[in-house]
């Protein structure tokens, strides 16, 4: 074509400064992409290796959320605007053992891994921690037989440390209740005494203010309840929630703790602030109703009945809410109103919220059967 | 004259080819740069912009003027409810056509935005170039961005192999 020849002959143009290339451009670039960029040139391999330039990159990535593919490997979802073409990606692929994701804090997961034989007992299971963006991979053997209530980043030690739970029939002679395993060398299991109700507590926990928060459904005439780790003080503490009926979710919205409930006779989610955290007073804040006339006229009926569940995700000021219909993934926007809608087979719930990073983590290479892009990774 | 229209403050823009554009304070407000500065007072003539010539800085008032928010003082039309949605349908149409530019002035307009700090801006310039590099080979990012290889072949290899994965 006459215009392309035309651009052809003239001298290429000057590219960006490295300043704007790397500040504006490169730390928005996903994980492998950046990964690649480190092979253009010496200036950028550089500037992309710094610690603050990796701590700036995972400030930018976009949420993701998980889902299980199969028990061997582990998808993200994205809903990225710009992402139309590429909403589904497996970033994980496990070889040997069955896989399921257990934690999730600052680009990191926590995996629980069951041997894949016949009849084991759920004791069994170990732990293991992977990063999906550097395929850093190693196990966490001296947590088998406990159960993992959730992940946190210590700030005043710079350790991520697991809360662990130790229930009375699992293992004999070690003590009942909570222990805490910070990720390092030779780290020692901490029992920090006892968490009220930890069978009962979400899956999820929110990390806010410097406490884990759990969101505990009502259950044997106890009412519904917020239990609170101060991580740390190492002591728990519960909160009342607002009264309500249906699913709950927690997550941190804008700087304020929050809470989504799923009211699946009526379709609605409603959506909680709690704008003063120490007074403990919750305000209604939003009602999302789920355009579920157009999604069925979209994803269409069927014959029995539908199996659907949605999970609140905030994101730069908005919530958006990925609902999960049949055999269909569809995201809906703070006005109840459809975005986007994808097919995929076998969609399971899905819970965790990815945001990758490229920080390297001194931790990693201390643990036991460390490896990188590497068995059982595939 | 200082102002066009009651209660409109202007504010001079002038770029280093001795160009000026007078614009409304709310418009050069959508830069950060010239907010704090404004704020700052350090603002009551005319402000100059360095490194962003006149063509450049005649689109960028363009893109501010589009992307001021329409409070009450335009009347009517503020007032009146303009569906938000529809308004957002708009911006997003404008945007498009806005961005349909040659290679050297999207570089432009991101140095522009980054130094000016324009969000939108610099959002609506970077992406395209953010997707390019995504999706391209080492060779092609290099000569999209002028960048020249200073590595030694067996070193360029050596990167390659410690990331093999994302290159797959």
């Amino acid at each position: 074509m006459a215009a392309v020849a035309t651009a052809g002959a003239t001298r290429p143009s000057r590219g960006l400064p490295d300043e704007i290339a790397i500040w504006e451009i490169l730390v928005h670039l996903p994980p492998n992409a950046l990964l690649r960029c480190r092979a253009v040139c010496r200036a950028w391999r550089r500037a992309t290796t710094t610690r603050d330039f990796l701590l700036a990159h995972h400030a930018r990535q976009p949420i993701l959320l998980m889902r299980h593919g199969d028990q061997l490997s582990l998808d993200i979802i994205s809903f990225d605007h710009r992402a139309a073409a590429d909403q589904l990606r497996t970033v994980a692929r496990f070889g040997g053992m069955s896989y399921s994701l257990v934690a999730c804090c600052d680009g990191l997961f926590v995996l629980a891994v069951n041997r894949a034989h016949f009849g084991i007992s759920m004791n069994m299971k170990h732990f293991a921690i992977y990063n999906p963006a550097t395929r850093q991979y190693a196990s966490l053997s001296t947590l088998s037989g406990f159960r993992l209530l959730g992940m946190y980043h210590h700030p005043a030690t710079g350790e991520y440390r697991l809360l662990m739970h130790h229930c009375q029939w699992s293992e004999p002679g070690r003590q009942v209740g909570s222990y805490v395993f910070s990720l390092g060398p030779g780290q020692p299991l901490r029992h920090i005494g006892k968490c009220l109700d930890a069978n009962e507590l979400s899956n999820i926990s929110v990390l806010f203010r410097g406490c884990l928060h759990w969101y505990r459904m009502k259950c044997r005439g106890k009412s519904c309840m917020i239990i609170v780790l101060d991580t740390i003080a190492e002591s728990f503490r519960q909160m009342c929630p607002p009264n309500v009926s249906g699913c709950v979710d927690l997550f941190d919205m804008d700087g304020m703790l929050s809470m989504s409930n799923l009211n699946y006779s009526v379709n609605i989610i409603e959506v909680w602030v709690l704008q003063d955290y120490e007074s403990e007073v919750w305000t209604f804040m939003y009602q999302i109703e789920l355009p579920f006339t157009e999604i069925r006229a979209q994803c269409g009926y069927r014959q029995s009945a539908d199996i659907w569940s949605a999970v609140v995700v905030p994101e730069e000021g908005e919530l958006l809410v990925m609902v999960r219909f049949n055999e269909w993934l569809i995201q809906v926007d703070m006005d109840g109103k459809l975005v986007a809608t994808f097919h995929c087979r076998g969609v399971v719930p899905i819970q965790f919220l990815l945001k990758q990073t490229l920080v390297p983590h001194t931790f990693f290479p201390t643990l036991e059967g460390y490896v990188v892009n590497h068995f059982p990774l595939i | 004259m200082a102002t066009r229209e009651a209660g409109k403050k202007m504010i001079m823009l002038k770029s280093p080819d001795g160009m000026e554009f007078e614009v409304e304070e709310a418009v050069a407000m959508e830069s950060q740069t010239i907010r704090k500065m404004i704020e700052d007072d350090c603002a009551d003539t005319a402000i100059l912009i360095p490194n962003i010539n006149s063509k450049i800085l005649s689109r960028v008032i363009e893109y501010c003027n589009k992307h001021v928010p329409t409070t009450g003082a335009t009347g009517a039309a503020a007032s009146d409810t303009v569906a938000p949605a529809a308004l957002a349908e708009d911006l997003k149409i404008w945007d498009a056509e806005f961005i349909k530019v040659n290679r050297a002035t999207r570089f432009n307009l991101i140095q522009a935005a980054s130094y000016l700090n324009i969000k939108g801006l610099l959002d609506l310039t970077s992406q395209t170039t953010i997707d390019t590099i995504s999706d391209n080979s080492l060779e092609e990012i290099r000569s999209f961005l002028s960048t020249k290889n200073d590595y030694l072949p067996e070193e360029e290899q050596t990167i390659r192999r410690e990331n093999q994965w994302a290159f797959q």
